[in-house]
């Protein structure tokens, strides 16, 4: 592949005024990998050493030498994987693309999950795995696996680094594909031979991908046109009861202060995504919290009620979505706001679409808005939210003996105020936490949406934690979820990483039992772990936890202060809390259902009562997900 | 697919496209818009690729069928991978030049000899190899052109082998895929 035209490609930060201080320097490939890292500013890399990636390893060590005041931090993990949800922690925590290396074979193998998660959740990663020589490349060597070919499905892009002479260019040019557009993980495969390569440090260049810069100059050029302008005003004019449904895109596209000042100048109320978590304020006025399966029934309800939706950064993904064609039945008219056009359409017709960037569009709406004077009166549909939000809240058996999962996070949420940064698992605790915690802020709700993977919340946790060393940090994960990754318990006390563990143990696969009790008539076909010995805390004491500590399923008078020592403790905490295994996430809206269907559970008020009882239909469950 | 109203590849109102797409002239390419077709359960009915009159560049032609929520679904995943360069609906843009190549061969009676010939004169194909049991004859055009021959061809005979190119096509007139990419 050729080396990019200037003349095609115009890059701002290449222009630094003068040639790199090291340009036309002989150095080794892996060097320059290392130094085309440190010029983008990477301050960190996540990873695992082995044969195919000794060279850049070495570099790594010998760069740090000799730059003693501006290392490159080595985090190693207890698997590649972990090394790749702490890159994602990273990532998703500062918006700054998280950085993990692998040898080749296993190594890259195991990095095949954070990579699809990452992809499916939009977010900016660089994987760079060792390869072995070219000579040896096809002819099954040890530690070989087609790299190429299995990250290709998977990631934004993919490299294989074949000609030496590209290697710089390719490591910039992945950045840059990581973090521009739609965001995603890029994969750079290096055969060893590559990095032990000899030549010239130019110190600039990309690659040559003239369709996808000319899209990207489009996409950051484009503004709202006038006429397209007037007619989203007239659809809001139209409207009395318009709501706002934000996705991930406002997070990873930076525009949440956008979105709440679009939101407070027209006095619109919002939903989010389970990933748009944090794009508004979930404790102001105009927040209705999350929407969807396991969304709050305010926020299902404010949906129906809708008669204009606006989604910003958002997909309609079947998780929100439901059944389609009846999802938001009552807007008439859908406006969408995405840096994807294939997103437009793809899922439910909408009559308003811009593909650009939202927080530019939501900005420029703003300024037509105070320009033109526009003003319409949505006071009574904000009190009907309201009103929503004051009937119909969150809620569960307060009387129970047990300790509720509810009540756990409630009660930690009361300590951290919406100002910790949250990761979790997959699962029940996922959703508890995300419906429960309070989220000032985008960039603190750290979750595996997408691909939903088991095994996320503690690395994420360790990689936002070093990433943000002042900031308050806990994984809430489940007893499934923590043991997919239980090893990195011990990269946390390894590397000082204070992350608070809140480990919600209710001895089982709790959302798979979930959907068990309610479409499998209780056959809980391998998802009950009451016969598992793990003693987590013993595990987190023999891996250096200071604080380790478990409270037992009838302890709830323990609960508040056990919680404050938790977070208060300095330095990483484990604690176990055994939890009611009878509890659900509810409300529920089932896979593939209307929000008509939605089921709330015994301690949810409904709207309409006569609403469908906990048990689903089982003849509609075969084929939904 | 499943897209906005429920319509899929095989709904009536599919109709068939032909895709021109240029792509960086690197390797991995085909395996990455294979994979996308794969991966994304869309069905093609052929696919080229070649060399053009840029070095830097290869095209693609995809013909497929698909109501146009699909063709429009999958136009867009395509022109969001990194390594293409344009992608083009050439039944959308309207006027434009379609062929396939056709290797067959055939088994036949030999008193039928003659009017096998006769036949392949009509649609302009050339024997280019032949036995006493067996014809190959070439024969290029549009897929209707082709398939009308084919049958014609097999009342008489019957196909020992084929083998077929795929669809390549051009935009008619003087506009192009990297001409419209560079000018546009």
């Amino acid at each position: 592949m050729a080396i990019a035209e200037e003349s095609i490609i115009t890059l701002e930060e290449e222009r630094r005024g003068g040639p790199h201080p090291l340009a036309g320097k002989e150095m080794m490939g892996a060097e320059m990998v290392i130094q085309v890292l440190a010029d983008q500013g990477v301050d960190m890399i996540f990873g695992y050493s082995g044969g195919a990636i000794l060279p850049t390893y070495d570099a790594i060590f010998r760069y740090n030498a000799e730059h003693a005041e501006k290392e490159i931090r080595l985090v190693v993990p207890a698997n590649e994987q972990g090394a790749g949800f702490m890159a994602a922690g990273y990532s998703r925590s500062t918006g700054r693309p998280g950085v993990f290396l692998v040898t080749s074979g296993p190594g890259a193998t195991n990095c095949v999950t954070p990579i699809r998660d990452c992809a499916a959740d939009s977010i900016p990663a660089i994987l760079i795995c060792g390869q072995v020589p070219r000579a040896a490349m096809g002819t099954d060597a040890f530690q070989e696996a087609p790299v190429y070919s299995i990250m290709q499905s998977c990631a934004k892009h993919t490299f294989l680094v074949l000609d030496p002479e590209e290697l710089e260019a390719t490591i910039r040019t992945a950045f840059r594909i990581a973090t521009t557009g739609r965001p995603g993980p890029v994969v750079i495969d290096i055969p060893k031979d590559v990095q032990n390569w000899m030549g010239k440090f130019r110190g600039e260049g990309y690659l040559n991908l003239r369709g996808y810069e000319k899209r990207l100059a489009k996409l950051r050029a484009r503004r709202v046109e006038e006429e397209s302008m007037a007619d989203f005003f007239r659809m809001l004019e139209q409207s009395s009861r318009p709501l706002i449904y934000a996705g991930g895109g406002v997070i990873n596209g930076e525009a949440a202060t956008e979105l709440r000042e679009f939101a407070e100048t027209l006095g619109i109320p919002g939903v989010t995504t389970l990933m748009g978590i944090g794009a508004l304020d979930t404790t102001g006025d105009l927040s209705m919290h999350m929407l969807g399966m396991h969304g709050t029934a305010f926020a299902n309800y404010a949906v129906e009620d809708c008669d204009f939706l606006i989604a910003v950064g958002a997909r309609f993904d079947d998780r929100v979505a439901g059944k389609v064609a009846e999802f938001a039945p009552n807007a008439r008219n859908i406006a969408h706001l995405d840096i994807d056009a294939a997103e437009i359409g793809k899922v439910k017709n909408v009559t308003w679409s811009y593909v650009g960037d939202t927080g530019r569009c939501l900005d420029d709406m703003v300024r037509h808005a105070k320009r033109t004077g526009f003003k319409k009166d949505f006071s009574a549909w904000r009190k009907h939210c309201a009103e929503l939000r004051a009937a119909h809240p969150l809620n569960w058996d307060r009387d129970s003996p047990n300790i509720q999962p509810y009540y756990v996070i409630e009660e930690l949420n009361r300590i951290t105020k919406g100002e910790a940064i949250v990761a979790t698992g997959v699962g029940q605790h996922q959703m508890w936490a995300a419906q429960y915690f309070d989220f000032k802020r985008p960039r603190t709700w750290l979750t595996s949406g997408s691909m939903g993977t088991m095994g996320f919340g503690l690395p994420a946790a360790i990689g936002a934690k070093m990433a943000n060393p002042d900031k308050i940090v806990i994984a809430v994960d489940g007893d499934g979820s923590i043991r997919m990754n239980l090893g990195e318990l011990e990269t946390a006390t390894t590397y000082g990483a204070g992350v608070k563990v809140l480990l919600l143990n209710n001895q089982g696969d709790g959302m798979v039992r979930q959907w068990q009790r309610l479409m499998f008539d209780e056959r809980f076909s391998g998802t009950d772990k009451t016969m598992h010995k793990k003693d987590f805390v013993k595990a987190a004491q023999a891996d250096g936890y200071e604080f380790a500590e478990r409270l037992n399923i009838d302890e709830i008078d323990k609960v508040p202060k056990m919680l404050k020592r938790f977070v208060e403790h300095d330095g990483p905490a484990f604690l176990e809390v055994m939890i009611d295994p009878a509890a659900l996430v509810m409300p529920m809206v089932g896979p593939g259902k209307s929000y008509r269907e939605m089921i709330v559970g015994e301690w949810i008020v409904p709207r309409e009562q006569g609403a469908p009882a906990a048990q689903m239909d089982g003849k509609t469950k075969a084929d939904l997900f | 697919m499943t897209s906005t109203n429920g319509a899929t590849l095989s709904a009536p109102s599919a109709t068939k496209h032909v895709l021109g797409v240029l792509v960086e002239n690197h390797h991995g390419v085909l395996s990455r818009i294979a994979g996308l077709f794969a991966a994304r359960g869309f069905n093609i009915d052929s696919l080229t690729v070649s060399a053009t009159e840029d070095s830097s560049m290869s095209r693609m032609t995809v013909t497929l069928c698909g109501d146009t929520a699909v063709i429009d679904q999958i136009r867009k995943q395509l022109d969001k991978l990194a390594e293409v360069v344009t992608v083009e609906d050439l039944t959308e843009q309207g006027a434009h030049i379609e062929r396939e190549l056709v290797l067959v061969k055939i088994a036949y009676p030999r008193e039928k000899r003659t009017d096998l010939l006769e036949i392949a004169a009509t649609f302009k194909a050339r024997s280019v190899d032949m036995t006493p049991e067996t014809i190959a004859f070439e024969i290029s055009g549009n897929q209707e052109k082709i398939d009308n021959f084919l049958t014609m061809i097999t009342q008489d005979a019957r196909i020992v082998e084929i083998a077929r190119s795929g669809v390549v096509a051009l935009v008619r007139g003087p506009g192009g895929l990297r001409k419209s990419f560079y000018e546009d």
